[in-house]
């Protein structure tokens, strides 16, 4: 589900920009930091706004400017049961991987409808019901969470195409 | 699916079940109180100040929690049952097995298995330890499951009656090199070879690839000859792997190029990434439960310790002369390769590579060992696979092996080399109808080409698969029968295909009892090398002397005058062939015509009247051992008394012309070991006439001037021997043109010099100071002098190999 979350981060900066557009600086060393992060729970999609830039403090012993910046970020947090819609990237006779933006899926023969079989005769090999669902790389495949994993910047799920609606997307 | 729960060993036995809180059908949870047990121990009590206490047995009641979720389906146990040890207490029905796990999350039920479960022994995550997925570590099973997933296999493999071909890709069926020479050649007609690099491929790496000088490079694969029919015809037979020690991106590439559509392999390309090892191959990883039906082919039988009876080793695709294997810079320096395939290329082939250009190639592979060396001290003591820090530096020392090609362009040297040698022969031909120079049936107005196009390992290897799957079904049909199965598929009579592999394999040679000589290196036990292996695997026998009843003795073309040479000179039934003729039948698989690798005898090696006698006989014990039989020694002799021969000459078999030394005993020496065989190589070509030795120019020499200047060198060197630089020793040493260098090094000793003489203490300390530092820099040795030694060649690049063997 995607919100709109206000965080707050600690920038550094170097004492060689420090001057005039100083601020500006802050704000673009924010955003190729944080965006399209994992931060624990959920990802930080986008920065909207920043708010709050603070004055900066110096470090001792490094001389690194400090700001302390409130800002407004869109944030997608995977919940389990929540529905979304991924590509697949690789199939083995256990199930396929799929890629949700930047959350990793794997779906596993188990949490498939019992038509899906793998065919490992085909190229390249596929899950199919041998009729209108074809899952193979690059398919489109909209995936029900049932499992979330979180470490340090980086998140893992577990999906199921077991339910009503769930499974290939006719394009 | 029910499963049997142990009590565990953490209960202190004996104990006495007091209470079954659940009752058969209820639904447990892990962690959750299933009974209670009551169990006995000993306190000490009383008054500890008097030291008046005494012992007093306790009962105590714990409870006893479920270690998994589930429904109970049955009490293996009574209340008020004593048990004195861990057994089987219930049975559950759980509700999930966690089967498949894919980064510490179960992929049947989602839940995370990295979480802690204080009743359990063993954690979850260790219920699914096998990966065995291609292009995935992180996608664990279990052993249920990986036997599941293998029976489907192997089941859909005999219904399609195919067998698993698990294929190497660098030196088996391509040969890549980052070489920029090459897409020069591509582009340039009028190369000489350009016939032989226009069917080259190329690909870049963006990401995954190299960095440094390397970045963005490209990479040229050639396929080896045949390559498209081979595979079609033989994934007819076999259903196919990709394994490759190189990255996956350049696994990837390189079967885009191999199979533009992934109908030969599809998705099933595992590579070093994936291995989890990098010095090893294994089935295992892909095939963790049964190697029944699964084949190998690899031009290196190293690197898959576990599973040698399913390899077909192939000879290796060595188009791009001199570069190897450029991702295998990891693995232990090979051992297996027949002297031939390194450094007598133009042996069979006849006017191919000539010596000269062959003693280049080996320097080209020579400058790698540092590196080898460091692969192999790795690789010795069973390298830790998770060591971060060895992986970190011998991907960076991979690295530096592929700038190397860049920057060195070994291939643009060799071919210059051979232009050069072209000149001089045209040259040769047009002032004299000597021939001597020449070399053999060279037509004078072409130029010589580095790469040839002509390997035919291919045409044997399909040959060899389709036998293989040939008795392959043909034992399991036999099986089957015996069984009488009734349906089309019988996993139980499925035969081992190593078994059926080294059947087939140990008829090819079969009667043969061969004897080598100059090709294994002394003091190392031929069973233990590759070498030997094979040959036994082929049904050969080796014999370490030369007897009557040996049929052929193998000769290293290098090393021609062995004492074992002679020895058989004197027996006609013996036939005496190079190297290559074991080679050709390594790939055939039967026993090869001996004609074109007949070795021809130096003459003074001949059998003189009389000498047959000495030859053991075939019953004949051989722990005859060190002791020399009399004749060599008198054969020594005779030619000793001819000594001063003007410069010996050897045809080969491929008339090519070959320099001997004259000095017979180290030729008599034995079949020594392969140093001694490039140390004969790197003798200079030009020795005058009649001379004996290369130092006899030495009598010429004016030794004053010498020990001047050692004098000179010693008076200014005795006072700081320390803060000299280390890389200045060694540039001295590995530099031949002394007269570059020397200068310099006098004036700098002279500064030094009038340094310490005009302030001594200080001089003291700084050689304190520096004596630190110059340790630590000897320590870099071996790289300073690979540095200089690559600066030399890039410096030199008239004769650079000249240059370069002298150094060394």
């Amino acid at each position: 589900m995607f919100f709109l979350h206000n965080l707050e981060r600690r920038v550094t900066l170097h004492p060689s920009y420090f001057g005039r557009n100083m601020h500006d600086l802050v704000t673009t060393k924010l955003l190729k930091d944080v965006e399209g992060t994992c931060a624990g729970d959920y990802f930080i999609i986008a920065i909207m706004d920043t708010f709050d830039v603070s004055e900066g403090r110096i470090l001792p012993g490094s001389g690194l400017a400090e700001f302390t910046v409130g800002y407004r970020a869109v944030v997608w947090r995977p919940f389990k049961g929540e529905v979304v819609d991924a590509i697949a990237f690789s199939v083995n006779p256990h199930g396929f991987f799929a890629q949700a933006g930047p959350l990793r899926l794997f779906v596993s023969s188990h949490l498939m409808p019992d038509e899906i079989q793998y065919d490992a005769n085909a190229t390249p090999p596929q899950f199919t019901n041998n009729a209108d669902m074809v899952i193979e790389p690059g398919t489109h495949v909209r995936v029900k969470i049932i499992g979330l994993r979180t470490e340090v910047g980086e998140m893992w799920a577990i999906g199921s195409i077991n339910g009503d609606f769930l499974g290939c997307l006719q394009a | 699916m029910s499963k049997t729960i142990r009590l565990g060993t953490r209960p202190p036995y004996p104990i006495t079940v007091v209470k079954l809180f659940k009752k058969s059908g209820d639904a447990i949870k892990s962690q959750e109180p299933l009974m209670q047990y009551s169990f006995k121990w000993t306190k000490e009590v009383g008054d500890y100040v008097r030291k008046e206490t005494w012992k007093e047995e306790q009962t105590t009641i714990v409870t006893w929690d479920s270690p998994a979720d589930g429904d109970l389906k049955q009490w293996l146990i009574k209340e008020g049952e004593v048990i004195s040890r861990d057994g089987p207490c219930m049975v559950i029905k759980e509700a999930c097995s966690h089967e498949i796990q894919f980064q510490g999350l179960c992929a049947i039920c989602g839940k995370d298995m990295t979480e802690v479960n204080w009743a359990a022994e063993t954690r979850d995550t260790e219920r699914a330890p096998i990966s065995m997925v291609h292009d995935q570590t992180n996608l664990t099973v279990s052993t249920v499951q990986a036997q599941r997933t293998e029976n489907d296999l192997q089941q859909r493999l005999l219904e399609s009656r195919k067998l698993s071909l698990v294929v190497d890709l660098d030196q088996t069926i391509i040969h890549a090199c980052i070489d920029p020479t090459v897409g020069e050649w591509q582009k340039d007609p009028d190369n000489p070879n350009h016939d032989s690099v226009k069917d080259v491929k190329s690909f870049q790496l963006d990401d995954g690839g190299p960095r440094g000088v390397a970045r963005g490079c490209w990479y040229y694969i050639k396929m080896r000859p045949g390559l498209e029919q081979f595979l079609r015809r033989v994934s007819e037979l076999y259903e196919l792997h990709v394994y490759t020690m190189g990255t996956r991106a350049y696994a990837q590439s390189v079967a885009r190029i191999v199979d533009p559509d992934q109908k030969l392999f599809g998705n099933r390309v595992i590579s070093r990434d994936e291995n989890g090892n990098m010095f090893s191959k294994s089935l295992q990883r892909l095939f963790p439960v049964s190697t029944n039906m699964v084949v190998i082919i690899d031009d290196r039988a190293d690197v898959w310790p576990r599973n040698r009876p399913n390899l077909i080793k192939v000879s290796p695709y060595d188009f791009f002369k001199g570069i190897g294997d450029i991702n295998s810079s990891f693995l232990p320096r090979r051992q297996d390769l027949l002297p031939s395939a390194a450094a007598d290329g133009a042996s069979v082939n006849g006017n191919g590579v000539t010596p000269k250009a062959n003693t280049a190639i080996a320097a080209v592979a020579e400058k790698s060992s540092a590196l080898d060396e460091l692969a192999s001290i790795a690789g010795a003591d069973d390298p830790v696979l998770d060591d971060p820090v060895l992986a970190q530096r011998q991907v960076e020392e991979q690295e530096r092996t592929l700038e190397k090609q860049i920057i060195d362009r070994p291939l643009q040297l060799l071919q210059e080399q051979l232009d050069k040698e072209d000149e001089e022969a045209d040259k040769a031909t047009t002032q004299s109808e000597d021939g001597s120079d020449t070399p053999p049936s060279s037509p004078p107005h072409h130029r010589h080409q580095v790469l040839r196009d002509d390997d035919t390992e291919l045409k044997y290897l399909e040959q060899h698969l389709t036998r293989l799957h040939k008795a392959y079904y043909d034992e399991y049909d036999r099986k089957r029968a015996l069984h009488r199965a009734s349906s089309n598929v019988d996993l139980s009579s499925v035969p081992d295909v190593g078994r059926v592999l080294e059947g087939l394999k140990s008829k090819a040679m079969r009667g043969t009892k061969v004897v080598l000589t100059g090709i294994v290196p002394m003091g190392v036990d031929i069973a233990h090398m590759d070498i030997g292996q094979q040959l036994v695997g082929f049904g050969a026998a080796i014999v370490p002397k030369i007897r009557r009843d040996v049929s052929h003795l193998v000769v290293n073309s290098q090393r021609p005058r062995t004492k074992k040479v002679q020895q058989a000179a004197r027996v006609p039934t013996i036939r005496i062939v190079n190297q290559d003729w074991l080679a050709a039948c390594f790939s055939q698989w039967r026993i090869v015509e001996e004609g074109p690798y007949l070795f021809d005898v130096h003459p003074d090696d001949m059998p003189v009247e009389g000498d047959a006698a000495t030859i053991s006989d075939a019953n004949e014990t051989d722990d005859a051992g060190n002791k020399l039989p009399s004749t060599p020694v008198r054969e020594r002799r005779i030619l000793r008394i001819k000594a001063p021969v003007p410069r010996l000459k050897l045809v080969g078999a491929n008339g090519e012309t070959k320099e001997l030394e004259d000095d017979s005993d180290s030729d008599d020496e034995d079949d020594g070991d392969i140093e001694d065989v490039e140390d004969e190589d790197v003798l200079p070509d030009d020795i005058n006439d009649g001379q004996l030795s290369p130092i006899d120019g030495l009598k010429t020499f004016n030794w004053g001037q010498v020990d001047d200047e050692l004098q000179e060198f010693l008076a200014s060197g005795s006072d700081d021997d320390d803060d000299d630089d280390d890389d200045e020793d060694d540039a001295d040493t590995m530099d031949t043109d002394a007269d570059e260098t020397t200068p310099s090094r006098k004036r700098k000793f002279e500064g030094e010099e009038s340094e310490d003489t005009g302030d001594g203490t200080d001089a003291e300390t700084t050689q304190d100071e520096n004596t630190v530092p110059s340790n630590s820099s000897s320590s870099r040795d071996g790289t300073s002098v690979a540095k200089k030694l690559r600066r030399t060649i890039s410096v030199a690049d008239q004769g650079w190999a000249d240059t370069l063997s002298r150094g060394r």
